[in-house]
């Protein structure tokens, strides 16, 4: 519950902060970190192509939006269809292995989606990107007002929110959690475990896909960078920083990392040294990310209170 | 009646044939023991009765239906739960959780799995306490397994295999590594579970063996060499020889 409150006031303040759009993207890229956490926290899969699922969305989606000027719900509807059917069959292929060579097929698929869209120029516009992509007014509300995509993307951001938090306390969530704690036995109680690993895949792709939509809508273009191993592996950078053994931590993330490359990019062009060194101290000391290291200072400060009754 | 049987059952890895001609017949309602010199080939025989690998010859029966070569998972279904020789739970969980997960995996029904909570499945919820309570670790429920001692986690061990309710338990060395002390426990937990399940047990200690089988298969170097009452092995001259060595011979 406090947690909810805490994130219905971010969304509120937010955009006060900072401009309407790096608000969204924080949102969006929110969403993108919830999918690959049912993955890399809940499944102990650390997937390192969820942007083939994220671009492949965007750019179908894209197209469709700028060729047939299908309406804003059919386009999301689209992208969860197209993110979760690129991850059951990306997902087919990689849950076959484990290991680092699970890790190693998910890169070398999307390394294959990302040469195809950047071969395919007719359609993915190659390195300039998918351009022109608009943002249709939904019945009355003109999305052409930044702070009112805002809201829209807000509102779907806690949309995804509740589902994933439906979904990682069903039993699904703790058969993935099962698996992760030890494979051999899961499947020794019953649980097919390369099957329920797709289907981690698979819901896990449908929120990319929301998420690589909404982006297209948010910046009116897919850039070839939307389907590259650059954002695969910025959401994983993400997730684990923020915290990758609870729910809320790819929020956390993703607050951070966009916060940060958009704030500090402008100011020096080496930023992505700050990153590297928040990300080393997270590997080393706070493997929960902030929100563990979060825990750790709660419990330290009301030690010290405990410890010291007298002082009170 | 047998419940479970296996025909010619044989394993190889390359050049190894860790298992080799293995027919086993086991009555319904039994506890049936397999021992055997370090080895002998009887865990690799378990893995072949559930599925972890598939056998490279011979036949699997339950009820009298062939179930060779299906996987884990589908074993557990059809009614058979093992235990691990080493200990082999879900560490990160409390002791409910672990076993809630086995007993959700065989229960009634799977509906709801995507979005409903895990508290609203009352039957599960039942059986995988049931389960910790036959084991004597009731108390215990919300304890993370990887902070309860070795001897609680062979119980754990054993309590997963029972909340799946299976018709056969195969029991793998359950009381490997435990005291004195933990071992008496456990063969009475043993004890009190037969009847209840039929249970295949293999066990290096030969006085638990002794005291608690209905019937004894002894294997040796991946064969049966002999099988009978607990009276009739501890009288064959094969089996002591293969016990001792060439000293007895």
């Amino acid at each position: 519950m406090r947690a909810w409150i805490f994130i219905a006031v971010a969304i509120v303040v937010l955009p006060l902060v900072v401009r309407p759009v790096i608000a969204s993207e924080i949102w969006i890229f929110a969403i993108f970190g919830l999918g690959l956490n049912l993955l890399l926290g809940y499944t102990g899969l650390l997937s390192f192509g969820q942007s083939t699922f994220f671009g492949s969305a965007a750019y179908v989606a894209g197209w469709l939006l700028k060729h047939y000027g299908i309406n804003v719900f059919f386009a999301l509807g689209i992208g969860v269809g197209v993110g979760a059917l690129s991850a059951l069959v990306v997902g087919y292929l990689c849950v076959q292995r484990s290991g680092l060579y699970f890790i190693m097929l998910t890169f070398a698929l999307n390394q294959l989606f990302y040469f195809v869209a950047y071969q395919w120029t007719t359609v993915t516009g190659g390195e300039d990107g998918m351009q022109g992509v608009p943002r249709p007014a939904l019945g009355g509300l003109d999305f052409s007002n930044p702070l009112l995509y805002y809201a829209f993307v807000s509102a779907l951001f806690l949309a995804s929110l509740y589902i994933m938090r439906r979904v990682v306390e069903s039993p699904l969530g703790r058969i993935l959690q099962a698996i992760r704690e030890n494979e051999l036995r899961a499947e020794a109680v019953g649980y097919n475990v390369p099957r329920f690993k797709l289907l981690a895949f698979v819901i896990g792709g449908a929120f990319s896909g929301l998420a690589g939509v909404l982006y297209a809508m948010l910046f009116g273009i897919v850039p070839l960078e939307a389907i590259s191993f650059v954002f695969s592996g910025n959401v994983v950078f993400a997730t684990l920083i923020g915290g990758s053994g609870s729910l809320y931590g790819p929020i956390i993330g993703s607050f951070v990392f966009i916060w940060l490359s958009e704030s500090m990019s402008t100011v020096w062009a080496r930023w992505p040294l700050l990153l590297g060194v928040a990300f080393v101290i997270v590997v080393l000391f706070f493997r929960g990310g902030v929100v563990e290291a979060w825990n750790r200072l709660w419990r330290f400060s009301r030690q010290k209170t405990s410890a010291n009754p007298s002082a009170r | 009646m047998a419940i479970l049987q296996t025909k010619n059952l044989g394993k190889s890895f390359g050049a190894l044939s860790a298992v080799r001609d293995v027919s086993l017949s086991i009555a319904e309602g039994s506890l049936h023991s397999i021992i055997g010199p370090n080895g002998a080939g009887k865990t690799t025989l378990f893995n072949l009765l559930t599925g972890t690998f598939p056998p490279t010859a011979g036949q699997i029966l339950l009820d009298g239906k062939d179930i060779t070569g299906a996987p884990a998972h589908r074993i557990a279904h059809l009614g058979l739960a093992r235990s691990f020789q080493r200990t082999n739970v879900f560490p990160a969980f409390s002791l409910l959780e672990n076993v809630w997960v086995a007993a959700f995996a065989t229960g009634p029904s799977w509906k709801g799995l995507v979005y409903k909570s895990t508290r609203n499945y009352p039957q599960a919820a039942e059986r995988a306490r049931q389960a910790l309570a036959d084991v004597g670790l009731a108390s215990k429920q919300d304890h993370l397994a990887r902070e309860i001692s070795h001897g609680e986690q062979r119980q754990l061990e054993l309590a997963i295999a029972l909340a799946a309710a299976p018709r056969v338990l195969l029991l793998d060395e359950p009381a490997a590594g435990l005291s004195p002390e933990e071992t008496r426990r456990m063969v009475a937990l043993v004890r009190a579970l037969k009847g209840r399940y039929t249970i295949v047990l293999i066990e290096h200690k030969i006085d638990i063996i002794m005291s608690v089988s209905d019937r004894i298969s002894v294997m040796h170097f991946g064969s049966l060499i002999a099988e009978g009452a607990p009276e009739e092995i501890q009288r064959n001259p094969e089996v002591r020889r293969a016990y001792l060595g060439g000293i007895a011979a």
